[in-house]
């Protein structure tokens, strides 16, 4: 058993507001965890700690025993599509073969093998006859196949995506799940931040359920518990009645 | 003058090889800048070179390597001023970049005119502002040159680069690329361009240099590569006839450059192909013509249907269009062949079309009904629009979604898909 990604101690706050209090994590390879926790839980903000883009108050991650900036060509992330410009002038294989960037050195170009990897990435999400198309006239199921086969086209050994089925249509999510769990079944790591409580069962192996301190880890058999959710759930209410007190 | 035989002398070939590097190089670059909503800090830029121009004046004296070093200085100047204004003081973005550049521009403005009266040498403030394109000596010729490849080779080299953090900047510092570098070298290469443009259009048009062309080509090409090419050659053709326009006419170049940078830009807003103003409209027209023909047509089917025949009256009272329209509508249906030419029966092919719609339209109201709740007529009102605009694909899956139903929501039979 491999550890992915562990995070140890882990406190970020953004303007003096505390968003994750001391998180404790050890992943392991070969798993798809649902991230979950309602809203400014800091799921988002876990998945920009491990990937380096902030700087933590306090804490350590470490991706394979290394710094995630040893490890960067290993992580892909998957944004959420509202934060992309969809009339930028670019086709759908633009954006997958960026998936390459990673591998090429500054004067390197990218070869014939780059291309050959991007349109197997292409055609495994199923959209090869939309190469040429530009992002903006993709639906929002093509687009979600768009990010993940650059993030297939990267060939990491870890990946992380923030709400992939938002926008989606069922045929594409079925699509996108599947693929993840083949490469869990290959060994790779996935986190998937989630909203939908009611296909975490089918979905996710494990979970991570979090609410600023982290609540619960672990398979979704013992760790998706009635008892666990309305702990990550409820806590939002007493902190709306503090700040409602204090205005 | 006339305008061949002008080209005879060499200054008229020096302005115009440095005015068509320029357009080029400003084109390229200004995809980017425009791509990264980074126009203002362009026109920032340029005004803010002036200080810089006069102190290497005081130092060196009339020097063009010495003019562009103080320049780039001033410029980067501007542009960290800008970011430290931004990250630490509670001003708003653009309020931070209209400080710096009046205030650098207005020190440069005051530092001329103290040269002129107090050095005994006339410093023309207008040359600065507008560019003098035509007393291009040779040494300013070769600085341009030299950017231009520099600036060039840069966007060749680092394309994906900047590709990437202008797309994503969050995605490309997860790929380990300093997206603060990027925007940095970007000022850099902003600074060289400004600096070699100022003696082609001055420091006041050269930011329709660097947006005008690149909007141009963004309105023309999808794909980002074109793009630039498009926007280099686009420059290129505005620094070549606004030349000649400004010698035609005898005016200052610069001011000639951007005007018909402009001119190309408007005809690009209205006729390129899919986002041209031009296009849209009849775009928006096709549909409103077809959306009036399937009217007609679906509304002939279903008097078919239930009174057996046709009149123009009664095809009146289930329309909204006067007789004129109808006319037209009926004219237009039989060239198609859809209705017979002497009775307003409809063709085999013209019911097929009618059923197709029937079908849409009752099959949309159904989803809907089954899908939101909402009331027959409600929904009998949204059908009105979507029937025309619903896919065949998307039709089958609604279709296939709901278990094939043979009513709709007003209890009338839903037609079959066809052959």
């Amino acid at each position: 058993m491999t550890t992915a990604i562990s995070v140890r101690g882990l406190s970020v706050s953004y303007d003096r507001k505390r968003i994750l209090s001391n998180i404790y994590l050890n992943l392991e390879a070969g798993y798809i965890y649902g991230v979950l926790g309602p809203n400014g839980a800091g799921k988002s903000t876990l998945f920009k700690a491990i990937l380096g883009l902030i700087e933590p108050n306090a804490g350590e991650i470490r991706i394979v025993g290394q710094p995630i900036e040893k490890m960067r060509k290993q992580v892909v992330y998957v944004p959420q599509a509202s934060e992309v410009d969809w009339n930028f002038p670019a086709t759908v294989l633009d954006i997958v073969i960026m998936g390459r960037y990673p591998h090429k050195k500054i004067l390197q170009r990218l070869d014939e093998q780059d291309r050959a990897i991007a349109q197997a990435a292409l055609q495994e999400v199923g959209i090869e006859h939309l190469q040429a198309r530009q992002i903006g006239e993709l639906s929002g199921g093509q687009q979600q196949r768009v990010f993940l086969a650059r993030a297939l086209c990267q060939q990491a050994d870890i990946l992380l995506l923030d709400e992939p089925f938002v926008g989606v249509d069922a045929t594409t999510e079925e699509h996108i799940i599947g693929i993840l769990h083949r490469l869990a079944e290959n060994g790779k790591t996935i986190l998937v931040v989630h909203h939908d409580l009611s296909t975490v069962g089918q979905y996710f192996d494990k979970i991570i359920l979090i609410n600023q301190r982290l609540i619960a880890a672990g398979d979704v058999a013992t760790a998706f518990t009635q008892e666990n959710i309305a702990k990550a759930y409820s806590s939002q209410l007493p902190v709306l009645h503090q700040t409602g007190l204090l205005e | 003058m006339h305008l061949i035989e002008v080209f005879q002398y060499e200054w008229a070939i020096r302005a115009l090889v440095a005015s068509m590097l320029v357009g080029l190089m400003c084109g390229v670059l200004g995809c980017f800048i425009v791509l990264r909503n980074m126009s203002l800090i362009g026109d920032a830029l340029a005004h803010a070179i002036l200080p810089g121009v006069v102190i290497a004046f005081v130092v060196v004296g009339y020097s063009t390597l010495g003019f562009f070093v103080g320049s780039v200085a001033a410029g980067l100047l501007a542009a960290a001023g800008i970011t430290w204004i931004q990250q630490n003081i509670h001003t708003r973005n653009d309020a931070a970049i209209g400080i710096v550049f009046t205030a650098m521009f207005s020190i440069g403005v005051m530092g001329i005119s103290w040269i002129s009266k107090n050095e005994g040498v006339h410093l023309d403030l207008k040359d600065f502002l507008f560019g003098n394109v035509l007393g291009v000596a040779n040494q300013d010729l070769y600085l341009t040159a030299g950017v231009a490849v520099y600036v060039l080779a840069s966007v060749v080299v680092f394309y994906r680069y900047l590709f990437i953090s202008t797309f994503q900047p969050v995605v490309a510092r997860t790929m380990g690329i300093s997206v603060k570098l990027i925007h940095y070298f970007l000022m850099l290469l902003l600074s060289f361009a400004v600096v070699a443009s100022l003696q082609t259009v001055g420091v006041i048009l050269v930011v329709a240099m660097l947006i005008t062309p690149a909007s141009t080509a963004l309105l023309l090409s999808n794909h980002l590569k074109t793009v630039l090419v498009l926007a280099g050659g686009i420059g290129m053709l505005c620094a070549f006839s606004g030349l000649l326009l400004a010698i035609a006419i005898e005016t200052t170049p610069g001011p000639a450059m951007a005007v018909t940078a402009t001119f190309f830009y408007l005809v690009a807003a209205f006729f390129a192909p899919r986002r041209g103003l031009i296009f849209r409209l009849l775009q928006k027209r096709n549909l409103r013509r077809r959306i009036l023909l399937e009217d007609i047509l679906k509304q002939s089917f279903r008097l078919q249907e239930e009174a057996g025949n046709i009149t123009e009256v009664a095809l009146l009272e289930r329309l909204t269009f006067r007789s004129a329209i109808l006319r037209r509508g009926l004219a237009a249906l039989r060239r198609r062949g859809w209705m017979e030419r002497n009775s307003l029966l409809l063709t085999p092919a013209g019911a097929e079309q009618a059923r197709r719609l029937v079908r849409a339209h009752r099959l949309w109201e159904t989803y809907l009904a089954h899908q939101t709740g909402l009331d027959a007529e409600q929904v009998h009102e949204e059908a009105e629009r979507y029937e025309h605009l619903l896919p065949e694909y998307l039709l089958d899956e609604v279709d296939a979604s709901l278990g094939y139903p043979t009513i709709d929501p007003h209890g009338e039979p839903i037609p079959e898909k066809g052959e």
